[in-house]
């Protein structure tokens, strides 16, 4: 066990450190629009620091999880914005690597790297969240392909999106989770309409997808006809990997401009706010370490161990209270501090941690039985 | 990236627990509850089994008190390898058996008496005194904290012992009335072997919390496995399920921050005094909050999935949540681990760090 980065680890994160310092605007923004975030894609990309982890032969640097994890932790610490194809580099281009043709594999890596072509994700449905084997937009055969209609939901970034990796039922099996099929769904084709949906954050980016009679060619179909199932999990098992050193970063960078915010407030002396925040470090440096141990076994075995199931858990519990936190330090003293805006509405924006990408309580059931070996619940 | 234990390490803690699961099924450990005695006689098998080998890394060791806090190991190890070994390997010594540490630093003198070294005064908390063959005693010596050895068997030396809460790990008062002392450092390396003591008593006490936890955890999901209400395990229940699944949670992010201050230790103690006392002492605080109250709450959520039987004294649970308890007041009692966190996050002269690399 070590607490220090490799050399190879160190050199990486001293020339991206420099990287960072020479390319992102001075006086980083609280937040980017789209414009600026396509950008930053781009320049990453240039720079070799889209596919960290990805293949070569795919466009990637072909370097260890550790690596990504490093990126994380030093693109949070600047300030850097989230690539703007998350979806893809992150979750659709690994299920791709792994499951898609290489006709496929040719058509879109590439671009999901350089930004070009950004991907949504359309698991959900409104009577299909926590239970995604009951989606029910569904697949006909057709002479060209297949045609969908149904109606997808909660689904981020379709508005910019130009394909959606979508989960739709090719046979009404009695089995749920058989039967289901994903397609690499072309949002501009005749029949996509996309609504957007409004947070309560007073954001708008996830949307509602409409299709109706949506024709899609044959080769759109990732994976094989009936195995959608596990090329969802496929995906989503990423979005469930490394993902957590992500969150974890930047909740510590977060908790950085909390620290700031209370010492520019004059809170630093308050005991109730000195407890809080020293359980919120606390909290983040044990999701920064059992990260790295996940990431450790990932490394080693291919697969990350059980202790990465209680990262996204417990990440949204903390981040929410961090939001929730900060707002109270500022409450009462609005205008003292031009974070106010960015605060708020993270307090607002932070409700819906503990219900993306798996609910809190779908979390603990997953502990509960795969960890721990309890019985299932009915 | 390397932050996990290695095949090694895991063999180490699989073959302690093996060992202790072995000697000491629970209603063992309560038969020497009962009686708020040790298994004096395991002493010398610990020594075989290498256990006190001066070649184990503090990763090593806190892997074994883990494995101590899982079998609530009825012996003094940890009083041994916490506070008081450092000062005997600094001057070049072994412990002469299971010893332990007293700080006398501010209530104990030392004087010249003729060739000895004789001293008076009382020393507080002495944990597991009464098994102890030696104690180590940092007494004034005149110019500042030196550290000694008495004998417990000393005619100068007088334990009186306290009930506590946890029977297995009785702190006593001790004595001094011109007993016996034999010098072991003075000046820095005094300080030096004080410091490395309490660092280690502390990274070992928080891995056994998370070993206790880890069995408390462990005999609730047994339970909720077999125990059948409604016509179906408990387990299937989610009131059940979730609460054993954030006690989980809890242990798992406790273990990470032991595992961090142990290499944090290490690695100052192998850089000298040019260590980063920063960041060790913040991973010693993070691992002092988290560690005993991860490990209260897993046994308060046992007792909860045990029902009626988990509040009895026949079953043997409430002694390791007695030993949860226990740790947790003697970190609360040592330092408030949390304050040291929130200062050293918001003095103004220190800007918070993401990573101390
Ligand atoms: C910001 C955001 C972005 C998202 N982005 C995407 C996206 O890009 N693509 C996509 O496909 N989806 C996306 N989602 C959808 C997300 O995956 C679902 O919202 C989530 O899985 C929950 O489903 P649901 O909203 O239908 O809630 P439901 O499943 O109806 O759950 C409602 C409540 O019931 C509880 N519940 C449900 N089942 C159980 C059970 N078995 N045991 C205990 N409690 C239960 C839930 O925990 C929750 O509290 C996004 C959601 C959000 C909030």
């Amino acid at each position: 066990m070590r607490l220090v980065d490799t050399d190879d680890e160190a050199a990486f994160r001293a020339t991206l450190r420099q990287w960072l310092r020479d390319n992102l605007p001075a006086g980083v923004p609280h937040s980017w629009d789209t414009e600026q975030r396509r950008a930053w894609s781009r320049r990453l990309h240039t720079a070799g620091y889209a596919g960290i982890t990805w293949p070569r032969e795919h466009g990637g640097r072909g370097l260890s999880p550790s690596y990504q994890a490093v990126y994380a932790e030093e693109s949070a610490l600047a300030g850097a914005p989230d690539h703007v194809n998350v979806i893809g580099i992150g979750m659709v281009g690994p299920t791709l690597i792994r499951l898609g043709s290489p006709e496929q594999q040719q058509a879109f890596l590439p671009r999901i790297l350089s930004g070009e072509v950004i991907f949504s994700q359309g698991f959900s449905e409104p009577d299909a969240g926590s239970d995604l084997a009951s989606v029910r937009t569904l697949a006909r055969r057709h002479p060209d392909g297949w045609v969908l209609d149904g109606e997808k939901v909660w689904s981020s970034y379709a508005h910019l999106a130009d394909y959606c990796l979508l989960l739709a039922r090719t046979d009404e099996a009695p089995t749920r989770h058989r039967g289901l099929t994903c397609f690499l769904l072309d949002m501009r084709a005749p029949g996509v309409q996309v609504r957007p949906l409004r947070q309560m954050s007073g954001d708008t980016d996830f949307n509602q997808i409409l299709l109706d009679s949506v024709v899609v060619p044959a080769d759109a179909v990732l994976g094989e006809v009936g195995a959608g199932w596990r090329v969802a999990m496929t995906t989503l098992a990423h979005e469930r990997g490394t993902f957590g050193i992500t969150l974890t970063s930047r909740l510590a960078a977060e908790l950085g401009r909390l620290v700031e915010t209370v010492r520019a407030v004059g809170a630093s002396d308050c005991p109730i706010v000195r407890r809080e925040i020293a359980q919120l470090h606390i909290e983040v440096q044990a999701l920064r370490y059992t990260g790295y141990r996940a990431l450790t076994a990932l490394e080693r075995t291919g697969t990350p161990g059980p202790e990465s199931s209680v990262l996204k858990l417990r990440w949204s519990l903390a981040n929410q209270r961090l939001a929730t936190l900060a707002v109270r330090v500022l409450d009462g003293r609005p205008g003292t501090d031009d974070w106010y805006g960015y605060w708020r509405r993270q307090l607002l924006r932070s409700r819906t941690n503990t219900i993306e990408g798996g609910t809190s309580e779908i979390l603990r059931g997953i502990v509960a039985e795969r960890v721990l070996g309890l019985p299932r619940s009915h | 990236m390397n932050f996990a234990s290695t095949a090694v390490q895991d063999e180490l803690a699989e073959a302690a627990l093996h060992y202790l699961t072995d000697r000491y099924p629970p209603a063992r450990v309560a038969e020497f509850a009962e009686h708020g005695a040790h298994d004096v006689d395991a002493w010398p098998e610990l020594v075989r089994q290498g256990w006190l080998d001066g070649d184990l890394g503090l990763v090593e060791l806190a892997l074994l008190a883990q494995a101590n806090g899982t079998a609530l190991h009825p012996v003094a190890w940890w009083s041994t390898m916490g506070a008081a070994l450092p000062a005997y390997r600094a001057a070049g010594l072994e412990p002469p058996g299971t010893v332990s540490y007293g700080d006398g630093s501010s209530s104990c003198r030392a004087r010249h008496d003729g060739a000895t070294w004789r001293l008076d005064g009382h020393l507080r908390q002495v944990v597991d005194a009464g098994y102890a063959v030696e104690l180590v005693v940092a007494a004034t010596d005149g110019y500042g904290p030196a550290l000694f050895t008495v004998r417990t068997d000393d005619p100068g030396v007088t334990l009186s012992a306290h009930d506590g809460l946890d029977p297995l790990r009785r702190s006593a008062t001790v004595q001094l009335a011109g007993a016996t002392g034999r010098l072991l450092l003075t000046g820095p390396a005094a300080d030096a072997a004080r410091v490395a003591g309490q660092r280690r008593a502390v990274v070992l006490a928080c891995a056994e919390a998370v070993g206790v936890g880890q069995r408390a955890l462990a005999m609730a999901i047994e339970h909720a496995q077999a125990r059948v209400q409604f016509d179906r395990p408990i387990g299937s229940f989610q009131a059940v399920a979730h609460r054993l699944a954030d006690s989980y949670a809890d242990l798992e992010l406790a273990r990470s921050l032991v595992y961090r201050a142990a290499v944090a230790v290490a690695d100052a103690e192998a850089d000298g005094a040019s260590g980063p006392t920063e960041s060790v002492d913040d991973a010693l605080a993070c691992a002092e909050v988290s560690c005993p109250a991860a490990a209260v709450a897993a046994c308060e959520s046992a007792v909860q999935v045990f029902g009626g039987i988990g509040v009895t004294w026949e079953f043997p649970l409430h002694w390791w949540y007695r030993r949860a308890l226990w740790l947790q007041s003697f970190h609360r009692a040592r330092t408030d681990a949390l304050a040291t966190v929130a200062d050293a996050l918001l003095a103004d002269s220190v800007t918070h760090r993401t990573t101390d690399r």
